[in-house]
């Protein structure tokens, strides 16, 4: 970089002299010695961080997305890249596609030298393979740092309130050993959540009994809707 | 042209640099010293950034300046094109926009200066300039811009670094088109480069708009390719499968490479997405439809094989031609359509039973335990493939029906936004017949009688014809 400065700084001083021979001038520099565009600032990640400390975490994917590619663009070497976050960010959406295709663009170095990323990724292959229960054994098995570890809480949450909406809609019946199981809790906690969601125990058998969510619909139409039928009968008749 | 503005203040930095440094002893960019030639091009191209700073004001101002740069284009520019760059710092890419396209469209088209520069800050410069450029003065010189946009994707390939072409491609694809309806070369760039960095979701924004205006067939049909492998990555597989089927029927008189490796995705994804390959519809070449089978053999018998709903049967299909599928880059999506059979078998049981033990359904699709056939509905619950509900304390799995009622608000803004869009497309079809049946090559081609046959039942259907607004 430097080189090709002083390069255009030497040519750039010949053309001031010629220019100032003719009366001509061109636009003040900014510095005497250079006329190249400043080197790229290093990665601003401020976004990133204030999302992150504003918990909205739904933001950190798309937000990670754009400015990675504008900072691919500018050609900065994307090593100290927060890509355990950008990673996590993807899995808190539970977008697995756009999380393998990130995996397997970072390099094998960057892997090596961030223990987290990978650790991040072990919960991604659990949600992939649909290994409900290594999806939280895996999360509470690593020392997460102090920035990440809010997230990783925070991920988990959302995924166990995810499973309990899929086993609401997915059962009638089903063992507390298996909500247990899907649920990363203890028998006890398990059924304890389960209850306080309105489902029923059979001590028994040991099944819990779903209790299905009324789907709540809006069925509220409004005069606009006229309007726009109108215009749809008029198109057919023409 | 107007003069350029000249404060006091820059004659005393000027006059500051060192004063040992003379033209003769300084090597020029080339490494030479300086020839009288060359000085005396310097000197063109210096008047002509002076001419550049003048006149990117008014339209007028441009018209004369591109003029002006038509002129200098050719030995003026290119001859000394390697000391063009520190040129560049004089103007504002997003103000000069037309003239810096002329002066950096010289500069990268030497492959010398491009190697010279490798590594460095070009990329940026180049990368700066799509995205701040006028979109209106670029649009002056599409050929130039289409060419700077091509060596910018050169050379990021080049450093292996497909990434560090996307974002500026995205802001270029927006300038040079003149609606969000035209296809331009650099949509089919633009997607190759978000496959290669696998940055999928990067490529939907271009993905989104229907496309009305097609200039080059090779455009189209690598934009619906490229377009069709974004959406499969993405497992988006019905939209995939509208650019496939564009690729497939689109007119041509001879088979080409594209449509081919077109119809073997076609025919993967078309397995995944519905269980079967619909036949070509009528308006399919006749190139296409007589051909494709012919160069696309071992899928038309997958397609074959995954009809009889045996895991096992296709499993060895796949295995033994495991090689071709693996030089077409296909094995991927083929493991897929594999996958895929058991959601089939799983589908297929729902049309003939109401409930069904997960015993039954695991001997039925060839899974291994009621356990295994259990944690399979579960999953296409999940993703929204089945309604059904399973019932571990019996066993049971009862098949459901589609609970959407079409009643919510959501559905009804939802088909809205359908008809909408379907009576614009109907506008947009009838001013194109419109417009074919006043072209002069169409009704030199339809011969006098038809021609009257036609004009009898135009008054229906084509009242503007008969007005003056035919040209």
């Amino acid at each position: 970089l430097s080189l090709s400065g002083n390069k255009t700084s030497k040519a750039a001083r010949i053309l001031l002299k010629s220019h100032n021979l003719r009366g001509q001038n061109p636009r003040p520099p900014t510095s005497h010695r250079r006329r190249s565009p400043p080197p790229p600032p290093p990665m601003d990640l401020s976004a990133v961080h204030a999302a992150l400390s504003a918990k909205s975490y739904s933001a950190i994917a798309t937000l990670c997305d754009d400015l990675f590619l504008q900072v691919a663009s500018r050609g900065v070497a994307t090593d100290d890249w927060p890509y355990a976050v950008h990673l996590l960010g993807h899995l808190y959406l539970n977008d697995l596609n756009s999380a393998r295709f990130l995996w397997k663009t970072v390099p094998q170095e960057v892997k090596d030298a961030h223990p987290e990323l990978g650790a991040i990724w072990k919960i991604g292959q659990c949600l992939w393979n649909r290994d409900y229960a290594g999806v939280y054994t895996s999360a509470q098995a690593f020392e997460w740092g102090p920035e990440i570890s809010d997230f990783v809480t925070a991920f988990l949450e959302s995924y166990r309130k995810r499973i309990f909406e899929l086993l609401t809609s997915a059962y009638t019946t089903i063992s507390i050993a298996d909500v247990a199981h899907f649920m990363g809790m203890s028998e006890e906690d398990a059924t304890n959540y389960a209850v306080q969601n309105g489902w029923s125990l059979d001590v028994a058998t040991k099944m819990l009994t779903v209790r299905k969510q009324k789907p709540q619909t809006n069925q509220k139409l409004d005069a606009s809707k006229l309007q726009r039928l109108t215009e749809c009968v008029f198109h057919l008749e023409h | 042209s107007r003069p350029v503005s000249s404060p006091p203040t820059r004659r005393k930095a000027a006059s500051r640099t060192a004063p040992d440094q003379t033209p003769e002893s300084e090597p020029s960019s080339k490494g030479k010293a300086p020839s009288a030639a060359a000085a005396a091009a310097m000197e063109s191209v210096e008047a002509l950034v002076a001419h550049i700073q003048g006149l990117s004001g008014s339209a007028d101002e441009l018209a004369q300046l591109h003029g002006l740069l038509k002129q200098a284009d050719g030995d003026a520019l290119r001859a000394h094109s390697a000391g063009l760059l520190p040129f560049l710092s004089h103007l504002h890419p997003g103000a000069h926009s037309l003239g810096y396209l002329y002066l950096l469209d010289s500069f990268v088209s030497s492959s010398a200066n491009l190697r010279a520069h490798a590594g460095g800050d070009l990329l940026v410069t180049v990368a700066d300039f799509l995205t701040s450029c006028s979109a209106d003065q670029i649009r002056m010189a599409p050929d130039k811009f289409l060419n700077v946009c091509r060596v910018l994707k050169n050379e990021v390939m080049q450093l292996n670094a497909p990434i560090r072409g996307i974002a500026p491609l995205r802001a270029a694809v927006r300038k040079i088109q003149t609606s969000s309806e035209q296809l331009t070369p650099l949509h089919a760039e633009y997607l190759m480069l978000c496959l290669l960095a696998k940055q999928y979701k990067a490529g939907l924004s271009v993905l989104e708009d229907d496309i009305f205006e097609v200039d080059q067939p090779k455009d189209l049909f690598l934009y619906c390719y490229y377009g069709a492998m974004i959406y499969i990555g993405l497992k988006k597989f019905r939209k995939a499968l509208e650019l496939l089927h564009n690729a497939v029927t689109a007119p041509m008189s001879s088979l080409n490479a594209i449509t081919v490796e077109a119809y073997k995705k076609y025919v993967l994804v078309s397995l995944i997405q519905s269980g079967q390959v619909p036949s070509f519809p009528k308006y399919t070449s006749s190139t296409a439809q007589r051909n494709l089978k012919n160069h696309t053999q071992i899928y038309v018998d997958l397609s074959t094989c995954y009809g009889t709903g045996s895991y096992s049967d296709l499993e060895t299909f796949i295995q033994s031609n495991a090689e071709a599928f693996q030089t077409d880059n296909n094995f991927g999506l083929v493991k897929q359509v594999l996958s895929s059979m058991y959601k089939r078998n799983i589908q297929r049981l729902t049309q003939t039973y109401l409930t069904l033990s997960l015993e039954d359904i695991a001997s039925s699709v060839q899974l291994n335990t009621p356990k295994e056939a259990e944690m399979h509905v579960l999953r296409m619950i999940e993703d929204g493939e089945i309604h059904a509900t399973i019932n571990q304390k019996d066993g049971m799995v009862s098949f459901n029906e589609d609970p959407e009622q079409y009643k919510s608000s959501e559905m009804v803004e939802h088909i809205d936004s359908s008809i909408q869009r379907l009576m614009a497309l109907s506008k947009k079809l009838t001013s194109i017949d419109q417009n074919i049946s006043c072209d002069h090559a169409f009704l030199m081609k339809v011969s006098s009688s038809d021609l009257q046959m036609y004009f009898s039942f135009l008054p229906l259907c084509c009242p503007l014809l008969f007005s003056n607004k035919c040209e």
